[in-house]
């Protein structure tokens, strides 16, 4: 099962309400799956300034660790710090090295994890329904331009805020994914990225989907082409969402095995596991479809 | 004639709303704000007719017995799933595995229909006015499948008797599926059987019954040998 939803602003203007929809869409979704739900929001940038988001601990994390991670955070040019659950949440200068600040925060302890970074993007993701994320976190206040959502229902792995989706795309500012399906050569897959060096944080076949795309996007390879290799390199069944500081994008897989319906007007596109999402969120005359076996979409700005 | 609305009631509520109506004699059903939601109409055992107003979620008309069902929106998947007689029509798209298992009576889509359409089959007339996705009319048995548009990948893969034709491009044929010659009088029981459930602006913009590709199981797994490996290397 597991619920994705998406939605895409073509007016232009940052300032939709973009927490509302995706949380409508994810509570007409949230039978599909009860363990934990999450959105990956795009918001307005600020020039020269990253987001990051931080999970400080498996159990919140003590007064402490907060400190701790705080006073990492600072040696980066952090600054900003709101404490909000589970999340540190800080703005950090846009031009240092993203690559030695996600090891450097996350050297504080085994379950520090950097859990977003971006210009526009922020990932606000835990354990249990989306009725529970609106009450931690008031996404329904977030405006934006485009964002993605997911519910879990988990079938492989633990249930823990880590393990919730989406995942970002670690170490690539602004790449985010969600995914329904299941990826049946994830554990090669695995191996071929660990003997890299690239650090796994879960064992969410899922995971996997956002280090191959941000392991394609760094090599300057198009998003179109990321995901349509997504086709012939990964096996089992997925139907993918990832959005960039500017795309909302979907991928199929080879044999349509996991539901995809989407739809498109003047003035958005929205993306969801079933039209009941779409139907809950957004009002008004639009057509749906389906997507095709194999098919990419991208919607950019 | 009976208005449903569906806001604020369950499906379970709202489908026995539509038996209570029938009991009561009602003829004609309509169900409003469905919202997409799954499981409507589904298994009604009389000739009564029910329009949703709006799009209906997954399994819309499945098991149904004499019903006429219109959907005004899209449908999800499973739409007239194992239907043993009666008419659905969809005004919008119908998603994977529509009219799959179907047993008789008619399914129509004006618009696209997505993977897996008619897959098993046991007859009944299955109608779609736009496209189709990959592996419609798998191991369908009997009935006729008719897509006006383009379909994908494997289509008609190893049928029994089902008789398919297609108005536009067929991206493969699946296994043992072959392209046939109509006979006569085939190609106006082809245009009467379109005429008689598309709208005539639709059907005037679809190809000519004459166009028509025609497609039928061409028989050779039928008495399938296991030992000739010949045949397995071709199907696999």
């Amino acid at each position: 099962m597991c619920g994705i939803v998406g939605y895409f602003d073509k007016t232009g203007a940052d300032h939709q309400p973009l927490g509302k929809v995706l949380l409508r869409m994810l509570h007409a979704l949230a039978c599909r799956g009860p363990d934990s739900a999450g959105v990956a929001l795009f918001r307005f940038p600020q020039p020269h300034q990253l987001v990051a988001r931080v999970k400080v601990g498996d159990h919140r994390g003590s007064a402490s660790r907060i400190l701790d991670v705080k006073a990492m955070g600072e040696k980066f040019g952090g600054r900003e710090f709101t404490q909000q659950g589970d999340y540190l949440r800080f703005t950090l200068n846009d031009d240092g090295d993203l690559r030695s600040f996600v090891s450097s925060v996350e050297s504080v302890a085994a379950d520090v994890e950097v859990v977003s970074v971006g210009r526009r993007l922020e990932i606000v993701k835990q354990v249990g329904s989306p009725s529970r994320l609106e009450q931690s976190f008031g996404i329904s206040g977030y405006q934006g331009g485009h964002g993605i959502g997911h519910t879990r229902l988990s079938t492989e792995s633990v249930v823990d805020l880590s393990h919730s989706q989406p995942f970002w795309g670690h170490g690539y500012p602004d790449l985010a994914i969600v995914h329904n399906g299941h990826i049946t050569n994830y554990h090669q897959l695995r191996r071929r990225y660990q003997q890299r060096g690239v650090r796994f944080y879960t064992e969410n076949d899922s995971e996997v989907v956002a280090i191959f795309l941000a392991d394609k996007l760094k090599r300057g390879i198009t998003l179109r082409a990321a995901l349509e290799s997504m086709i012939t390199e990964l096996d089992g069944s997925f139907s993918c969402l990832v959005a960039t500081d500017s795309a909302l994008a979907f991928v199929k897989d080879s044999f349509s095995f996991k539901p995809l319906l989407y739809t498109e007007t003047e003035s958005f596109a929205a993306v969801a596991t079933e039209e009941i999402a779409m139907r809950a969120a957004i009002p008004g005359d639009y057509v749906v479809r389906e997507g095709r076996a194999k098919e990419v979409q991208i919607w950019q700005r | 004639m009976a208005e449903i609305d569906a806001t604020g009631r369950s499906t379970r509520e709202v489908n026995a709303a539509i038996r209570k109506s029938i009991a009561e004699g009602c003829t004609a059903i309509t169900v409003l704000n469905p919202e997409a939601r799954h499981n409507l109409a589904v298994a009604i055992l009389n000739g009564v007719h029910v329009r949703i107003a709006g799009s209906a979620g997954y399994y819309c008309g499945g098991l149904g017995d004499g019903a006429s069902i219109e959907v005004d929106g899209s449908a999800g998947w499973g739409l007239a799933e194992s239907m043993l007689s009666g008419t659905v029509v969809v005004r919008g798209n119908a998603g994977s595995g529509a009219a799959a298992a179907l047993r008789s009576g008619t399914v129509v889509v004006y618009g696209d229909a997505a993977a897996r359409l008619g897959v098993s089959m046991k007859g009944g007339e299955v109608i779609v006015a736009g496209s189709c996705g990959y592996m419609a009319g798998f191991m369908a048995q009997k009935g006729t499948l008719i897509v006006c548009g383009d379909a994908g990948e494997a289509f008609a893969d190893s049928m029994y008797a089902t008789v398919c034709y297609v108005g536009g491009q067929i991206a493969s044929l699946g296994t043992d599926a072959v392209l046939s010659s109509m006979e006569s009088g085939e190609i106006e029981g082809l245009e009467a059987t379109l005429s008689a459930h598309l709208p005539a602006d639709l059907r005037r913009a679809k190809p000519a019954a004459a166009d028509f590709k025609k497609v039928v199981a061409g028989r050779k797994l039928w008495n399938f040998d296991k030992r000739e490996w010949r045949i397995w290397q071709e199907a696999l």
